[in-house]
């Protein structure tokens, strides 16, 4: 028992196949099961991706930026004892770019060789030998090395497995990786225990004997087991808490994660009645006007919600562009202050006036009056609404409040069926604005915002050799997000992270709780065999 | 009797499919997408498309009918969207939890209930009496939520006295066989608890009136005149029809358990089909909430024969031949 980490989950696995899970537990131990084409690192300081030695022992760039050419390990095997070779991943990414798989990350193959609409293998991934592999991209990409790090499955695991039914098949339930831990027991909706894979050399056996994830849904339950000691780590822990833990847990330390999630309130700027009905796009009536959007972003005050919700564990959002890409964030960008009054400045600029005198602005004979939907149970959002139409109205907006189940909040906000919404957003790990601010009818442009001028900035920003090559790109886009509120940004949310402290070099970061989880130890580190 | 119960079991063969049936339509048309959880800020907008496609979402409804019904015949239950395998191993996984946990609190209903009726009919009036009624009103009418949080924080943390969730210690199976058995009871003290202990409450007052009522009938004083033991006259003569509307209860007590365990077992991350059926619904996991639905059926017409054939034993002059 002494060599085993207990981490809580709030939700299961749905199951260990990288190619077609999709729940966040699956995906952070699925990193410490499966081998990595690259040892992915987050450089905080510099705000960027950086990529080690995985399967792939160097790579460089070929054919104008093209091509990546990787030169991979040849003695790394599968938990079976079989190698793991080039086929290997040429077949991996064939089952992620076949459509009958639906993959959640076939995005990841968008710049890859296509022929007839269709992701083709045999032109994106060429093997070379046994130990050379070449992946040909469409165009120079700046974020080739993010996108072919995908990890491998077995192709003589997979291989007759019918593509159709690949996400019910029964290996995914019995991974054979090559990380740092494997799969030894999983017990739905109970627990995961993950035990040590001596034989791993991708990046090195892990420390620890065993970690148990067990599944506790109830928030409460959660932190009662943390504060037990029962639990070693757990998340959220929320900032009502905080102060109790810091009190009265001795034992158990608080990490902050660096926020990639954020919360803001979606204003629909084209006419979704006449988008629905004739696909012609139009601005929204109430707002399509950047001066009305500008007017409510001045109108809320943010950071009093933020302070009031978060603590000190927010961040307040200027745009979709996290804190975390220091690179690439146009620093001179002032928040918009709370100031009725120049919301009203603006309003009127805009041509809404209270001509009848009842209290609520008015322009050509409507009301400005609208409902903003948010998802039920959802305490913090209930606030945000709450705050928001008591803020609108003292400067003459009327705002009715509906909370929606989320399944059906999340459809309709997708479907573009709402006038004004709260909402969150989770970022990814490498700067791609294309889906949130590109075209209308991406499901994640949720408030349709179309400005010619991102267009242009996204074609140039996609194509250039690194990322830092599209730092200029980027910092105009968050000008213009700045200038044209398409919704308005509310705050960047860090989450807390409950440890306890016998569990050692843990390294709570950017990429999640589980990262480099081979190097935890507990109690002292001195006391476990080095690799 | 084995007519009957083979009949009454024919008969609900139809109800359950037209329960299936109505739960099959209602679903399909409630809003909300079963895809639309999955859709993040990485995920490549096809890949919905996709998977509606691959999980039939996408054919006419009626097809989709047609496709389950043949599913239903051939025992063919489909795979959960949610939790990507098959349904069938899913249930198979987490029915006997909930089964451990409902029977165990059935028991506890049951066993405390009858006594603590007992006790009270018979020092009716008195301090005890008045006790044991204001505290099962204050029991009945406490949330379960409310009240497994409670004794999350006091019994578990506080006193640390028995552990707060789950069903077993994280590696508990690695202990001996009796160890481990050990570690499923104290889990299950709880949670047991929790579910049974409202019901208890309800059963201890129905106990308490009809013992109430038998203690003053006819027979009860002929037996005491007979000069029989106040033990033999209650144990046997009353306790006999006393607990014939009891049992009755006792059937129909097991769909309410069942509603109890989706709050209990959420708060006790205990991994039962309650859980499961709540978050099979808030997914929209359609394959999944037709199995949950057709299991809890299930529940209820064996809880309801029960009854009936529970009755028949304790009631002699009652017969369904």
């Amino acid at each position: 028992m002494s060599e085993t980490a207990v981490v809580a989950l709030s939700g299961d696995a749905d199951n260990f196949n990288p190619v077609v899970s999709n729940s966040a537990t699956a995906s952070d131990l699925q990193g410490n099961i499966y081998p990595m084409m690259f040892d992915v690192q987050f450089d905080e300081r510099e705000g960027e991706l950086t990529y080690g030695k995985g399967l792939v022992e160097r790579w460089e760039s070929a054919n104008g930026g093209k091509d990546i050419v990787a030169h991979l390990r040849t003695d790394v095997r599968w938990e079976d004892g079989m190698l793991v070779t080039p086929k290997d991943i040429k077949f991996s990414f064939s089952l992620y770019g076949d459509p009958i798989v639906a993959s959640p990350r076939r995005s990841y193959l968008e710049s890859m060789i296509f022929t007839d609409n269709k992701f083709d293998v045999d032109k994106s991934v060429e093997i070379v030998d046994d130990s050379t592999m070449i992946f040909h991209f469409a165009k120079q990409y700046p974020l080739q090395l993010f996108h072919i790090n995908l990890s491998p499955v077995p192709e003589h695991i997979y291989r007759n497995a019918d593509r159709r039914t690949l996400r019910s098949n029964p290996a995914n339930e019995r991974p054979v990786g090559a990380g740092p831990f494997k799969l030894e027991e999983w017990v739905r909706q109970q627990q995961i225990i993950l035990t040590r894979n001596g034989k791993c050399t991708l990046p090195y056996p892990a420390k620890l004997e065993n970690v148990v994830f067990r599944v506790i849904s109830e928030p409460t339950t959660r932190l009662t087991e943390l504060k037990k000691g029962t639990v070693d780590v757990m998340r959220p822990v929320y900032p009502d808490d905080v102060e109790d833990i810091q009190e009265n847990n001795p034992d158990i330390r608080l990490e902050t994660l660096p926020p990639r999630n954020y919360e803001y309130i979606g204003w629909m700027n084209i006419d979704v009645d006449e988008y629905h009905k004739t696909g012609t796009v139009k601005p929204h009536p109430l707002f399509g006007d950047r001066r009305v959007r500008q007017a409510l972003t001045y109108a809320v005050n943010r950071k009093e919600i933020m302070e009031h919700e978060l603590g000190t564990f927010g961040e307040l959002a200027v745009t979709d562009f996290s804190p975390i890409f220091r690179w690439a964030i146009k620093h001179d960008l002032i928040p918009y202050p709370y100031d009725p009054e120049k919301s009203r400045q603006l309003l009127r600029s805009a041509g809404w006036s209270d001509s009848n005198g009842d209290g609520i602005l008015d322009k050509g004979g409507k009301d400005f009056e609208f409902t903003l939907h948010y998802n039920i149970g959802n305490k913090r959002r209930e606030y945000v609404a709450t705050v928001v139409q008591k803020e609108l109205k003292s400067i003459g907006i009327k705002v009715n409040l509906q909370s929606v189940e989320p399944v059906v909040l999340f459809q309709n906000i997708e479907d573009k069926q709402y006038d004004a919404f709260i909402a969150g957003f989770s970022v990814g790990l490498a700067i791609d604005p294309a889906g949130r601010w590109g075209d209308i009818s991406n499901p994640f442009n949720t408030v349709a915002f179309s400005n010619r001028r991102i267009g242009e900035l996204l074609k140039l920003g996609l194509h250039v050799p690194t990322q830092r090559d599209a730092g200029p790109f980027w910092k105009e886009i968050q000008s213009i997000l700045h200038q044209e509120q398409p919704c308005t940004f509310l705050y960047w949310i860090k989450d807390i992270v409950g440890i306890n402290r016998r569990l050692k070099n843990t390294n709570i970061n950017v990429l999640g709780v589980t990262d480099g989880m081979w190097n935890w130890t507990i109690g002292d580190p001195n006391s476990y065999m080095t690799y | 009797m084995l007519r009957y119960i083979i009949r009454r079991v024919m008969s609900a063969v139809p109800l359950l499919f037209g329960l299936l049936t109505f739960t099959f339509f209602i679903i399909r048309l409630a809003p909300g997408d079963p895809v639309s959880l999955y859709i993040q800020g990485d995920v490549d907008p096809m890949f919905a498309e996709n998977l509606r496609n691959a999980l039939g979402l996408n054919d006419p409804l009626p097809v989709q009918y047609v496709k389950w019904l043949k599913g239903m015949v051939t025992g063919e239950l489909g795979m959960s969207f949610s939790k990507h395998a098959m349904v069938t191993d899913i249930l198979a996984a987490t029915i006997p939890n909930t089964l451990l946990l409902t029977a165990f609190a059935l028991m506890f209903n049951f066993v405390i209930g009858i006594i603590l009726g007992v006790i009270t009919a018979l020092r009716r009036g008195s301090a005890t009496d008045h006790i044991v009624n204001v505290t099962s009103l204050f029991v009945y009418s406490m949330p379960e939520f409310w009240l497994g949080l409670m004794l999350i924080l006091g019994v578990s943390l506080h006193l640390d006295l028995l552990p707060a969730s789950g069903m077993h210690s994280a590696m508990a199976r690695f202990l001996p066989p009796l160890d481990y058995l050990w570690d499923l009871i104290q889990h299950m003290i709880l949670p047991v608890f929790v579910l049974g202990v409202a019901s208890a409450a309800a059963t201890g007052r129905y106990m308490r009136g009809s013992l109430l009522e038998v203690i003053n009938q006819d027979y009860i004083r002929t037996a005491r005149a007979k000069g029989l033991s106040e033990l033999l006259v209650i144990g046997k003569h009353a306790m006999r029809n006393a607990l014939i509307p009891i049992i009755t209860l006792l059937g129909l007590s097991l769909p309410f358990l069942l509603g109890g365990a989706v709050i209990v077992e959420t708060v006790f991350a205990w991994p039962g089909m309650g859980k499961l059926t709540v978050d099979a619904i808030f997914a929209r996991d359609y394959p999944l909430i037709i199995a949950c639905t057709l299991v809890s059926g299930v529940m209820v017409i064996v809880g309801n024969l029960m009854a009936d054939i529970l009755y028949a034993m304790v009631d002699p002059r009652i017969r369904y031949d």
